[in-house]
C-alpha cells in the first residue's frame, strides 16, 4: 500500500512524464485545444500504458533480453490498435477529432519508458499501477494546458460556454503556439516548487 | 534455454500470433458497425448536398431520414442519389472526382431535376492542406454553391469573383485548390448536361 502511494506520488508530481522527464511533448502540443480531446487522449493513454505495462512484465521472465524491444512494441501496439478500434467504433465523433494522434500514441515515450524503466523489473500488480499512474499525471499536464487554451481560446470549458458572447475569443491559444508558451510555463513552474523541495531536504540534512 | 537459437524466433511468433488473434477478433466484431456508421456518415453528407437540415447526429435517425427522402439509382456503374421517387423526383447527386492540388479531390454535386440549377455540393474526400485548401469542407464555402443558375451553352459554371459575373468567393491563401475545385465542378457539370443532351 505504501508502495502504491509511492509510486502515485512520483508519477503525478516528482517525477511525472511531462513536466519531469519531458516525455510525450509532441502528443501533448497536438491535442490540447479542446478539453474534451485532450481528456480521450489521456484515457487512451492511461489505458496503453497501464496493460502494457503489465503484460510485459507479466512475460518479463520469459522473454529472452535482445529482443525485448521488439516484444514491447509489439504488445503496445496491439493496445494502441485496440483504442484506435474502440473509439472508431463506438466515438466516431472523437475518432475524427484525435485523427492521427491515436495511432501515435505507440510512439509516446512515456509507455516505453515505463516498460524500460519499470515494469522490466517489478511485479504485474505494481507494473499496472505504475502504467496508471504515469499516464494519470501524463493527463493532468493535458489537462492543464487545455483548460487554459479551451477556456481563453474559444470561451468554454469541455464545451459548454463559461463567458458570455460579448467575450473576444484569443485567437492565438487555439492555434499550435500557444501551446508550446503553456507547457514551458508548466514545466517553469513545477521545476521551482521541486527545486525548493530538494534543497529544503539539503539543508535539513546537513 | 534463452540463450538457444530457436527460443527467441518461437517466442516471437507466438506473442505475434496471440495478438494478431485478438485484433483480427476485435476488428471482425466491429466491423458491422464501423461501416454503418461510415454509411451514416455518407448519407449525411447526401443531405447536405441537397440541403436538408440533419434532424438529429444520431446515425439511426440519419440512417431513417435519408431512406425516407433518398433513393438510389446505377448510372453508367456510378452511383447517382436521387431526392424523391420515381417521376416525383427534385434533384441529382452525382459522384464527381478529379485532381486537387496534393491528391485527388472527390465530391457530390447536386443539380436540380430539370437541370437548371446547382443544389449544393459536398466534398467526400480530399488531401489538401489542413487550414488553407482544407478550408473547402467550411460550410461558407460550400453554401455558395447553392442556387447556382446553369446557364445554357456555356462552360463555365462557376466563376471566382472578381470577375465579372463572379458567383462565388475562393479561399483567401489556397488559390490553387480553389481554381481545382472550380474546374472540376464546370467539367463535371458539362459532361453531365452534355450527356442529358441539355442544351
Amino acid at each position: 500500500m505504501k508502495k502504491v502511494k509511492e509510486i502515485f506520488r512520483m508519477g503525478l508530481w516528482e517525477d511525472n512524464p511531462v513536466f519531469g522527464q519531458i516525455l510525450g511533448i509532441c502528443s501533448a502540443l497536438a491535442v490540447t485545444n479542446l478539453m474534451l480531446n485532450s481528456l480521450i487522449m489521456g484515457l487512451g493513454l492511461i489505458f496503453v500504458t497501464a496493460l502494457s505495462s503489465f503484460t510485459i512484465s507479466l512475460i518479463r521472465s520469459f522473454t529472452p533480453k535482445h529482443i525485448r524491444m521488439m516484444v514491447q512494441v509489439l504488445i503496445i501496439s496491439a493496445y494502441v490498435i485496440i483504442v484506435d478500434i474502440f473509439l472508431k467504433a463506438y466515438y466516431p465523433d472523437m475518432s475524427k477529432a484525435l485523427g492521427p494522434y491515436v495511432g501515435l500514441i505507440i510512439t509516446n515515450c512515456i509507455i516505453m519508458g515505463r516498460a524500460e524503466a519499470f515494469a522490466q523489473k517489478n511485479t504485474p500488480f505494481i507494473s499496472l499501477i505504475d502504467g496508471v499512474a504515469s499516464g494519470l499525471g501524463y493527463t493532468m499536464v493535458l489537462l492543464m494546458i487545455s483548460f487554459v487554451r479551451e477556456l481563453l481560446g474559444f470561451g468554454t470549458l469541455f464545451g459548454y460556454t463559461i463567458f458570455s458572447e460579448n467575450f473576444t475569443p484569443w485567437t492565438i491559444m487555439v492555434m499550435p503556439p500557444a501551446a508550446f508558451f503553456l507547457l514551458a510555463m508548466i514545466i517553469w513552474g513545477a521545476n521551482i516548487f521541486l527545486n525548493k523541495k530538494e534543497k529544503r531536504k539539503e539543508v535539513s540534512k546537513a | 534455454m534463452k540463450k538457444s537459437f530457436a527460443y527467441p524466433i518461437i517466442f516471437m511468433s507466438l506473442i505475434t500470433a496471440i495478438y494478431t488473434f485478438l485484433l483480427a477478433f476485435l476488428d471482425h466484431s466491429t466491423a458491422e458497425q464501423i461501416e454503418f456508421l461510415a454509411s451514416a456518415d455518407l448519407q449525411k453528407k447526401i443531405l447536405y448536398v441537397f440541403d436538408i437540415p440533419v434532424k438529429s447526429q444520431d446515425p439511426e435517425k440519419i440512417d431513417k431520414q435519408f431512406k425516407e427522402k433518398i433513393t438510389i439509382k446505377e448510372i453508367d456503374g456510378e452511383k447517382v442519389y436521387l431526392l424523391g421517387e420515381n417521376e416525383d423526383v427534385k434533384a441529382f447527386a452525382y459522384p464527381v472526382r478529379g485532381a486537387g492540388l496534393w491528391g485527388s479531390i472527390e465530391a457530390y454535386i447536386g443539380i436540380s431535376a430539370d437541370y437548371s440549377k446547382l443544389v449544393g455540393i459536398e466534398f467526400i474526400s480530399h488531401s489538401e492542406t489542413p487550414g488553407l485548401g482544407g478550408r473547402i469542407d467550411e460550410d461558407w464555402y460550400k453554401n455558395q454553391f447553392r442556387g447556382i443558375e446553369l446557364k445554357k451553352s456555356k462552360n463555365e459554371y462557376i466563376v471566382y469573383s472578381p470577375s465579372p459575373n463572379a458567383n462565388v468567393d475562393a479561399i483567401t491563401g489556397a488559390t490553387l485548390t480553389s481554381q481545382s475545385v472550380r474546374d472540376i465542378v464546370n467539367v463535371n457539370i458539362g459532361k453531365i448536361l452534355e450527356e442529358k443532351k441539355v442544351d
